[in-house]
């Protein structure tokens, strides 16, 4: 007959050996869950933005872009402030709007619209983009975001963070 | 060989791991025997919570700034807007409890047992320094959330160090950083509190830790079992000690895991107190608050009570001297309680002294927790004092009065006849001009809580109401025949809408129960027979306002 409890080679002093390794592993292990979460956690935040009033349908000329400066009361984490923000406009009937986010989508430089070349130029690698925000030359990975933009009463309104879905 | 014990023995060949764990883990100590083994916990949970201090602190300071116009609100973010930071905030502020409970019980421990003797003199001097180092974390932390409670402690802590004879302003000053309390305090104490304390009690829980390894731990004392109290007795004590440590066994892993589970509890509860306590944030720090009641943390309520006892001239006695000498015969008891006795029993007077001074700091301890506030406790709305701190930090007052003070632009906010519902606040707050054509008051762009603030503090300022829901219908059935009211009622009389801007409740109270006191001819039927007093009196205030808006169906 086979022996039900075979001798083991665990000995009392490596069980509680085990026993303390065990629960100061999960000691360690549940602090720095908690740490890790807290750590981590901006990289789960949503920040709601709220539409801006930033301009009269009727002040953005036609057919070309224009950059429209607004100032932006938002929340940066424990403070509230206000300050200037910007967007390049495109409208060819100002029924529907067009609002960028000013940013190259490379690596955020602040691209202007080139009259003469009728072409949006990054000055930092050389991205190049179209009226319609396509690439046309350069690193971009994609079109220039946008903003969603409404119109209320007679104002433009934007929501001055590029949705996620719109890049 | 296996994988495993191969990387052992690489780690070993090159970081000396197995000579580590000799020293540390498998290095003999006494048998202690389980049931007095869990004294000797508290020193390695100690440890334990100040490494936990120094996690939760280190996650605290990434959403931390030290400034007297960010600090608070950077807690306030802490608390409702980080993941977990509710938690890790009230982690932080129990642990500091803990520490200083664990760290009491350690002392105390080492004191009865008499551990503090030859050869662990320098043991304990570290161990008190680092005692003191605990209360300084506590006394510059607790200014660091700039509230009510930090910055008032703080005023009292600082203010008592400059009691201090000879150069007490002086060390006031550099305390403070600048002759009053305010951003200079608030970085420096932040600096402390992270920076230069940390550092301090690395260095001294080095040494503590070096020499309790080195000088293994005491063994519990037996009663009249020692060397002969003469000279040379400490050479007989170190023969002793090494045979016990032969005979003892080694520290890991029964009294590892000891202070393992001793430290397991001691999460538990740090866990369950901080989930259903938090951590307290009073409301901002208001240096001209005349109803605050200002109160130490329960570990320097002994030094509040001891000092309501002595008279001006004694204060700096009760301040610096008395507690200063305390702190330094605890400094010097392994110099002064000497000899080979370590059983408390054996030495009735150190005992009697130790035992002597705990009930003195554990009656004033408790004689300053009962003792009677005296202002009223008032608990204001979260959302009303964030309304009071934006409609200082927007300069509303340039437009607007408060109790007299402020611009003439806008409407007094605490004379508005007509109080205004929390919709139409909100809604005024979001765009005036579309409520109130051609108003001046420019749109703000305000954030969505920050309407919610502003409402919660004006609708706070407008005069309440004090007429009973049944005055509106009192009027109409008596008086709307001939009057107008707000645009509704006969036009036999005058328009009551603005009557109570210029008459007083006592005023159209007689008037209403007799008009023939002022106009002998009066039109008005006298109301004395129709109407009770008390009728009359609720008609009077409603016309005296403010009115409620009437319910828009």
């Amino acid at each position: 007959m086979d022996d039900p409890f075979p001798e083991t080679t665990v000995t009392r002093r490596g069980f509680l050996g085990l026993l303390a390794g065990s629960l100061a592993a999960a000691l360690g292990a549940a602090a720095g869950s908690c740490g890790l979460a807290y750590f981590l956690s901006p990289a789960f935040s949503r920040e709601k933005d709220e539409w801006v009033d930033i301009a009269g349908v009727d002040d953005i000329p036609l057919g070309a872009p224009t950059e429209v400066k607004f100032t932006q009361r938002r929340r940066d984490a424990w403070l509230v402030a206000e300050g200037l923000a910007s967007t390049w406009v495109l409208t060819r009937d100002r029924a529907h709007f067009i609002a960028y986010d000013p940013h190259c989508t490379h690596l955020g430089c602040p691209y202007r619209w080139s009259r003469t070349r009728n072409e949006f130029l990054c000055p930092c690698h050389g991205g190049v983009f179209s009226m319609d925000g396509k690439v046309l030359a350069g690193p971009p990975p994609r079109p220039l975001d946008r903003y969603p933009t409404k119109v209320e009463a007679g104002r433009l309104l934007v929501i001055p963070l590029p949705a996620r879905g719109m890049r | 060989m296996s994988a495993r014990s191969r990387i052992g023995a690489w780690l070993d060949e090159r970081a000396g791991l197995d000579r580590v764990w000799q020293a540390l883990f498998a290095r003999h100590i006494p048998a202690i025997g389980p049931a007095r083994g869990w004294l000797y916990v508290f020193g390695g949970t100690t440890l334990f919570v100040l490494l936990l201090q120094a996690f939760t602190g280190a996650l605290l300071a990434m959403n931390y700034a030290p400034s007297p116009d960010h600090a608070y609100d950077a807690l306030r973010y802490i608390e409702s807007r980080v993941l977990l930071g509710r938690f890790i905030r009230a982690a932080h502020h129990w642990g500091a409890n803990f520490t200083v409970v664990l760290i009491s019980l350690h002392m105390l421990r080492t004191f009865l047992f008499g551990a503090f003797k030859f050869p662990r003199e320098a043991t304990w001097l570290t161990g008190v320094l680092l005692f003191f180092a605990v209360f300084a974390f506590a006394f510059t932390g607790y200014l660091l959330p700039w509230d009510q409670k930090a910055y008032w402690a703080t005023v009292v802590g600082t203010n008592l160090a400059g009691e201090l004879p000879l150069a007490g302003h002086a060390f006031e000053l550099v305390l403070k950083g600048a002759p009053q309390l305010g951003a200079a305090t608030l970085a420096r104490f932040y600096a402390f509190h992270i920076l230069w304390l940390p550092a301090t009690a690395a260095l001294l829980l080095g040494a503590h830790l070096f020499l309790v390894v080195w000088h293994g731990i005491s063994q519990p004392p037996v009663r009249r079992n020692y060397p002969p109290d003469q000279p040379g007795w400490q050479d007989e004590y170190r023969r002793r000690y090494a045979l016990a440590k032969e005979e003892g066994m080694p520290f890991f892993p029964n009294a590892v895991l000891m202070d393992i589970v001793a430290c397991v509890l001691a999460v538990v509860l740090l866990t369950a107190l901080a989930l259903h306590y938090g951590a307290p944030l009073e409301n901002p720090a208001d240096p001209t608050d005349v109803s605050y009641n200002p109160r130490p943390a329960w570990y320097f309520l002994f030094l509040f009570e001891a000092l309501k006892g002595f008279p001006g001239w004694l204060e700096p006695l009760a301040a610096v001297v008395l507690p200063g000498a305390a702190l330094l015969a605890l400094l010097l008891v392994p110099f002064l309680d000497r000899g080979s006795r370590r059983h408390p029993l054996d030495r009735p007077f150190w005992s009697g002294l130790g035992a002597a001074a705990l009930a003195g700091l554990s009656a004033l301890t408790i004689m300053g927790a009962r003792s009677p506030l005296t202002n009223p406790e008032v608990r204001e709305n979260q959302g009303i004092v964030e309304g009071k701190r934006l409609y200082r930090r927007l300069d509303c007052g340039y437009c607007h009065q408060v109790a007299g003070r402020g611009g003439k632009i806008g409407p007094a906010l605490d004379k508005i006849a007509q109080p205004h519902p929390a919709p139409w606040l909100e809604a005024h707050f979001r765009n005036p001009q579309a409520l109130v054509p051609g108003s001046v008051m420019p749109k703000l762009n305000l954030l969505p809580d920050e309407i919610n603030a502003l409402t919660a503090y004006v609708r706070l300022l407008e005069p309440k109401v004090s007429y009973t829901p049944r005055a509106p219908e009192l009027f109409m059935a008596n008086c709307a025949v001939c009057h107008t009211l707000d645009g509704k009622g006969g036009r036999v009389g005058p328009d009551l809408t603005h009557i109570g801007s210029v008459r007083g409740t006592g005023y159209l109270r007689r008037y209403i129960a007799d008009p023939t006191r002022f106009y002998p001819n009066a039109v008005m039927p006298s109301f004395k027979n129709r109407l009770t007093e008390v009728q009359i009196e609720d008609i009077a205030r409603f016309l005296k306002g403010p009115r409620r808006q009437p319910k828009k169906s």
